[in-house]
């Protein structure tokens, strides 16, 4: 077993170090950077954009540069988060809390080491993390039947509602009418057209980028447009990069805790980096002294940057070893490995273990490259900062519709994301949070297929779902974890945490 | 009965109708048996769940421990509604609106019209509008002129306007987006109006 994991990375670490994925690694991490410094430009926007591209490239190269971008995309996201109390990145929320007050009174630098070095370490954990765990992974998965599989996405649905933020029946009904976008187009059954009020253009479904485009990124814009956003630059105020001794001894165990808790939250569907940080500060939170929390507490800013990088990268492990996409990147990452003729799931790790492998080593190599980039060209990454919104936002516009007309080359395509848009920002509006909706929107199909399959195997029986040793536990715990939020003391938590 | 979550009461009315016009959709298509689904089966019932828990949202309104108005959107949704109502109705009449082309023109304007009256010069409307202009144009004007229209538009839309920055953005962005895009990345776009 051991012998064959190093042979496995020694495979892989012969792919990655080729000049050429080298090359691609590198292109990803920079992107991902840069758009995790911008504000309203996100990883789903970038890849949707490159998809197009990766026609030309050899798979793994396109796994590679792709994965490069949103892993890169969580290091830079701290950057703002830190500097200008923006999240660059969704995942960034948290950082945001005592990042920005630690560069308030002057400790920008070691903050934003700290960041690095503890993305750095969780990055490397975590590829050891995949590299161990992704195969007898995909032993179980083999084993998957349509019931365990339904499970299993349920459990993820239910997660991604669970965590979202404030009215929990407002999260069920957004990821409801997400399951319910999915199914719009050909049913693959009966090969009938639905919900497409005759339009040619929907009967092969909605693109989840036109979703994910419209739902956050034009939204976003809207929203930033009306609140007239105010931004404060600590740009001069960066020096002395280096954390003193103290900094790094008081960083240590956040940064373990903050890596195992990201590497096991990432596993789970819905999961990832987003679920990662928000539990990882949490559980600071509990520990040792707390008095100094949302004051600038660099044990506030190590854990939520550990575990995010961990949670991003361990969420590759249901998409390689289930072929389940846990987030709308991950949904992007199969559209990917469909261009390439690569069906997603767990015969891949053995049929191509060079691709498999190669982007495990990849990740490692791309987690190095990030902290070169990060900590000595920071002043760089700042002075993207000073661009005005009122120049960046046009800029993203022509990049968002220029990524959803090159899906397909339809104008239909780009006008649907318009309309996309408008709902999301309705949603905004209503307090109804749209992640579990991009979530249940990509199972929506895939759910309903494995539902109607371990139907028919059972002939109608219903119960097959419980009676099922590996489904039955995944539904158990997914009706643990709704009984215990609808809870009244975690629900009370669960309102203050969100509040933060 | 007086409302006091506006937020609730038309997220309420928002998940009931998207429920409900689910439902009554699939209820099109061949439902089957549990058996053996047919394509209406998983939409109808998750259909009818939305509009259950749309129903629940709707009454919290009315119970709310939070307060908000019920003006929650800086544009006129009645005049919103009307216009998709219209837009709808006009697009289900279709067969009948052959014999009258007039009759279509004029629904179809109406409809237009009280799409902008809904919105007025919202950074919203403009912003959205920009974008869909530039999918219809990017075709037959070619990437150069729908990359000034995007940017021009959209910039309007913001609450701080500056002619000289938007001219050099728009130059920036055009060169920009001819080199990376359709040098670069070979992305298939024509840059001139009839290429």
């Amino acid at each position: 077993m051991e012998f064959d994991l190093i042979h496995n990375l020694g495979i892989g670490f012969g792919v990655a170090l080729s000049w050429q994925n080298l090359m691609y690694c590198f292109v990803g991490v920079l992107l991902g950077t840069l758009i995790g410094v911008l504000p309203g430009i996100g990883p789903v926007a970038t890849i949707a954009m490159l998809l197009p591209v990766t026609f030309n490239l050899s798979p793994i190269s396109a796994l590679i540069m792709l994965a490069g971008i949103y892993y890169g995309a969580q290091y830079g996201g701290s950057t703002t988060a830190i500097l200008v109390n923006l999240p660059g990145e969704s995942a960034s929320v948290i950082t945001c809390l005592d990042g920005y007050q630690m560069a308030r009174q002057g400790r920008a630098g070691p903050a934003l080491a700290i960041a690095a070095i503890a993305s750095f370490f969780a990055g490397c954990v975590a590829t050891v993390v995949i590299a161990l765990f992704a195969p007898p992974l995909a032993e179980v998965a083999l084993k998957f039947g349509p019931a365990e599989y339904f499970s299993l996405m349920l459990l993820g649905l239910v997660g991604a509602t669970v965590l979202a933020h404030g009215s929990l029946v407002k999260a069920i009904a957004m990821t409801v009418l997400g399951l319910l976008l999915g199914l719009i187009g050909t049913d693959v059954n009966s090969g009938m057209a639905r919900f497409t009020f005759g339009l040619a253009e929907l009967s092969d479904g909605i693109g989840f980028v036109i979703v994910a485009m419209g739902v956050f990124g034009f939204a976003e814009i809207i929203t930033n447009l009306e609140q007239g956003a105010a931004r404060d630059v600590f740009v001069n105020k960066v020096t002395g990069l280096m954390p003193t001794w103290k900094d790094l001894k008081d960083s240590s165990g956040a940064i373990l805790r903050g890596t195992a808790l990201g590497s096991a939250l990432g596993i789970l569907p819905g999961g990832g980096a987003l679920l990662s940080s928000f539990a990882a500060y949490t559980l600071e939170k509990k520990i040792g002294d707390t008095s100094n929390f949302g004051k600038g507490e660099i044990r506030g800013v190590a854990a939520p940057e550990s575990a995010n990088n961990a949670g991003a990268q361990t969420s590759f492990i249901p998409l390689l070893t289930l072929g389940i996409p846990s987030n709308p990147v991950m949904a992007l990452m199969i559209g990917a490995m469909m261009i390439q003729g690569i069906a997603p799931g767990p015969q891949v790790m053995t049929e191509r273990p060079e691709l498999f492998w190669g982007m495990i080593a990849s990740m490692w190599i791309g987690n190095l490259m990030l902290v070169i980039l990060n900590l000595p060209l920071i002043g760089m990454w700042v002075k993207l900062l000073t661009v005005p919104y009122r120049l960046l936002y046009p800029s993203i516009l022509l990049f968002c519709c220029v990524g959803v007309y090159s899906l397909s080359n339809q104008p239909f395509d780009v006008m649907l994301t318009a309309l996309f848009g408008l709902l999301g920002y309705i949603f905004v509006r209503l307090e109804c949070e749209p992640a579990p909706l991009i979530l249940g929107f990509i199972l929506g199909p895939l759910m309903e297929e494995n539902l109607r399959r371990a139907m028919l195997l059972s002939r109608g029986d219903a119960t097959v779902f419980f009676t099922k040793p590996i489904s039955g536990v995944l539904l158990g715990i997914a009706i643990v974890l709704l009984l215990i939020t609808l809870a009244p003391a975690v629900r009370k938590t669960r309102d203050v945490a969100f509040q933060e | 009965m007086k409302v006091k979550n506006g937020k609730d009461f038309w997220a309420g009315l928002m998940f009931a109708g998207f429920g409900l016009g689910f439902m009554l959709v699939s209820l099109n298509y061949p439902m089957g048996s549990a058996v053996r689904m047919g394509p209406a089966y998983f939409p109808a019932v998750l259909g009818g769940l939305l509009a259950l828990l749309g129903a629940v949202v709707f009454f919290r309104a009315f119970v709310s421990k939070f307060e908000h108005p019920l003006k929650v959107f800086p544009f006129r949704l009645h005049m919103l509604i009307a216009a998709l109502a219209l837009g709808g109705a006009t697009y289900l009449a279709d067969s009948w609106l052959k014999g009258m082309p007039m009759a279509g023109f004029a629904l179809v304007g109406l409809a237009l019209a009280l799409f902008i009256g809904a919105f007025g010069p919202k950074a919203m409307f403009l912003v959205l509008l920009a974008v869909v202009i530039f999918g219809y144009a990017l075709k037959p004007l070619g990437l150069v002129l729908a990359t000034a229209l995007l940017i021009v538009i959209s910039a309007v839309g913001g609450h701080d306007f500056r002619n000289k920055e938007i001219v050099i953005l728009t130059v920036v962005l055009v060169l920009f987006g001819v080199l990376v895009f359709v040098k670069g990345l070979g992305l298939p776009f024509n840059l001139w109006p009839g290429e």
